[in-house]
């Protein structure tokens, strides 16, 4: 791959047959695509649509007029919630991550007594359904006095996220060459050190990507989110959910509102992407 | 500075199934270049490793001076960030993150050193290996020759009780080597910092170590200075692998007539020299190992009594001298001629300089004579 060879592509025939299947090949993943933004598109479409509009027209229409009254009144229903959504998801997503990396740092890079074992029971908890522990969960919670509050649905995903996080970070760090952690070592570092001035400085991107990847789940999460949360503590998901049965169906105030929910990820991930690409494509670090 | 003292280590990957290192016990001076010799796999890294506090042996204990630094079954463990080593590992085990002065002055910044005591170290050793126009690069853009010189000048410009080096200059070119080798030397002796250098380039032992502790299988096959070693090797494996090019090697009887002691060959009889008579004797209708390497054979008269006869199979200049091959009876032997002659072919005969001779039982190829 490095060595890039300047060649000009050969003009090959291609048999006749082989043509028609590329045009079908391109036929056949248009229409997915089609089929996959469609929704999208009418979301879109919908929610720069007044009330009205909204009601008598065909939800794939483009907009008579574009009107952001849906945007401005949408906003400023879901305004507490969208608050308090991020300061869950920052929280969770920063305290799972964390703990998450810290915990993976152990793991992959010291030895000791039933580390294996404590590796096995942490990746069972991520396969641990959710449904399962609700109600006893609920019940923590509750006598823990952190029902209906952001700390509590903070505590949740940060426990609840730590799992699948150690797992992601244990694969990035085992690539770190051990004669690197053992040179600090020798080079007068502490554990902490070693995990401050040498782990971390090689493995922003694992980083990066295991933090978008647990603020994506975070933000979009909505069994916690319903059963832990209340009306003082309701994240956007909810909030949105709950703007459906209002008086009376509309639908441009309910597609406006998904496109704010929405764009913190996208943004996150148009910025953050070509970092994700390398992250998921590999070894996080190329060390010497 | 200290001694490194090893007594009766032990150790084993999987605790205590298979052991890779057994009863290791050493001495290394104060201020001395000690070299760990052996064929790949015999355990010197994961001795070195041991020294340096990276692994806890399973057995044995590991003095600094009196300082008793590793003691498993004491309880007693100091930790490698407290034992004051500078250490260039085989795979260099650069910071990726950190520019060439970063990863040098890495260590004496955790130290907390002063500023322009660290930047003066780095500068001067920089210099002194090459490497200051590369200073501000990454360890990836760096060759492998480059990369391995900044991780020895990593270890160089700290001030440590011991010095440890793991096939420090695997990857340098002949000549770099050359310089390198000898600038290393000549640094450690101005610091005198005692110095554990692993290698299995038996010439890089020769020409560096004050104390070469020859290894295989994980256990100390012979210690001594390098011509103890060369002069004087316990056993077959001791002198097969040290000296370029290889020691030659005959299965012979000895045979006694008359009075005297001989080592007898399908293709030559050489009388066993009267010193050795001794030891020789016990072996007597035997059959030992005689060992003579290429530099202790003298090239006399075509058919002179007590000489290793045979026809010339290739000649090898090497600039001041000549190897020669001899096929003696089938087997080839080596021969290194640094006279007058320049070209050889036919029959020659060449006697064995007797007081160089290297007998080894065959059976438990230990060595016979003293
Ligand atoms: N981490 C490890 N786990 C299990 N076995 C190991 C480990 N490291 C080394 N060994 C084994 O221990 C033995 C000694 O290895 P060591 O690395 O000390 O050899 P060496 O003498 O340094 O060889 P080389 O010259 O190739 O570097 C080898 O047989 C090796 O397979
Ligand atoms: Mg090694």
């Amino acid at each position: 791959m490095s060595t890039a060879v300047n060649v000009k592509p050969v003009k090959e025939k291609v048999p006749v047959h082989l043509r028609v299947l590329r045009v079908v090949y391109y036929l056949i993943m248009i229409c997915t695509v089609l089929l996959y933004l469609l929704p999208f598109w009418g979301t879109v479409t919908t929610s720069f649509k007044t009330a009205e509009e909204a009601l008598t027209t065909n939800p794939l229409s483009f907009p008579e007029e574009i009107s952001f009254d849906a945007y401005v009144d949408s906003f400023e229903e879901l305004k507490e919630s969208l608050i308090t959504s991020v300061i869950i998801t920052v929280g969770g997503a920063l305290g799972s991550v964390a703990l998450g990396s810290v915990c993976a740092y152990g793991l992959s890079k010291y030895r000791f007594k039933f580390d294996g074992l404590f590796f096995l029971l942490l990746s069972a908890a991520i396969y641990l359904p959710y449904q399962a522990i609700l109600v006893p969960l609920l019940k923590t919670i509750s006598n823990l006095g952190l029902y209906d509050t952001r700390r509590g649905l903070i505590l949740i995903h940060i426990v609840y996220g730590m799992p699948m996080c150690t797992s992601m970070f244990r694969g990035f760090y085992s690539d770190i060459p051990d004669a690197l952690i053992k040179q600090a070592m020798i080079d007068g570092n502490g554990p902490w050190q070693i995990y401050r001035k040498i782990v971390l400085p090689n493995t922003t991107i694992a980083t990066v990507t295991v933090l978008v990847f647990q603020f994506t789940s975070v933000w979009n999460e909505m069994l916690f989110a319903l059963t832990m949360g209340g009306f003082d503590c309701m994240p956007a998901t909810i909030a949105l959910n709950q703007m459906v049965g209002a008086l009376s169906a509309e639908f441009n105030m309910q597609m406006a509102g998904s496109i704010w929910l929405t764009l913190p990820v996208l943004l996150l991930y148009m910025f953050l992407g070509k970092y994700l690409i390398r992250g998921y494509m590999a070894g996080a670090v190329t060390a010497s | 500075m200290a001694s490194i003292t090893i007594k009766d280590m032990s150790v084993s990957y999987n605790k205590g199934k298979t052991y890779v290192i057994e009863d290791m016990s050493l001495k290394v001076n104060e201020g001395e270049f000690c070299v760990f010799l052996g064929p790949s796999g015999c355990g010197k890294t994961t001795a070195m490793h041991c020294i340096a506090g990276l692994l806890k042996p399973q057995k044995g204990e590991i003095y600094f001076g009196d300082k008793i630094v590793t003691a498993p079954l004491k309880g007693i463990f100091e930790q490698p960030q407290e034992r004051n080593i500078a250490m260039v590992f085989q795979e260099y085990a650069l910071y990726p993150n950190m520019t060439v002065r970063k990863n040098m002055s890495f260590a004496l910044e955790t130290k907390k050193a002063p500023k322009e005591e660290i930047n003066r170290r780095v500068d001067e050793m920089a210099k002194m290996l090459s490497i200051e126009p590369l200073l501000d690069r990454k360890p990836a853009e760096l060759s492998g020759g480059q990369r391995q010189r900044v991780a020895l000048g990593r270890a160089m410009v700290r001030n440590p009780n011991v010095f440890m080096l793991d096939e420090p200059l695997g990857n340098l070119d002949a000549k770099l080597r050359e310089q390198v080798r000898y600038e290393l030397k000549k640094i450690q002796r101005k610091l005198g910092v005692t110095t554990v250098y692993v290698t299995h380039d038996q010439t890089e032992a020769m020409t560096m170590a004050d104390h070469i502790v020859l290894m295989n299988n994980g256990r100390i096959v012979q210690e001594g200075t390098p011509s103890d070693l060369y002069d004087h090797p316990c056993n077959l494996f001791a002198a097969v692998f040290l000296g370029t090019p290889k020691i030659n090697t005959f299965d012979c009887k000895v045979q006694k007539k008359g009075e005297d002691y001989f080592l007898v060959h399908p293709s030559f009889i050489l009388p066993v020299p009267e010193e050795m008579e001794e030891s020789v004797k016990l072996f007597e209708g035997k059959t030992v190992i005689f060992g003579i390497r290429p530099s202790d054979l003298i090239l006399v008269e075509e058919g002179s009594e007590g000489c290793i006869s045979g026809t010339v199979d290739g000649v090898e200049p090497l600039g001041e001298a000549f190897l020669v091959y001899l096929n003696v009876g089938g087997q080839v032997i080596v021969f290194k001629y640094s006279g007058d002659k320049t070209s050889f072919s036919g029959q020659l005969s060449l006697r064995p300089n007797a007081s160089k001779f290297h007998i080894f039982d065959k059976e438990t190829e230990n060595r016979i004579n003293d």
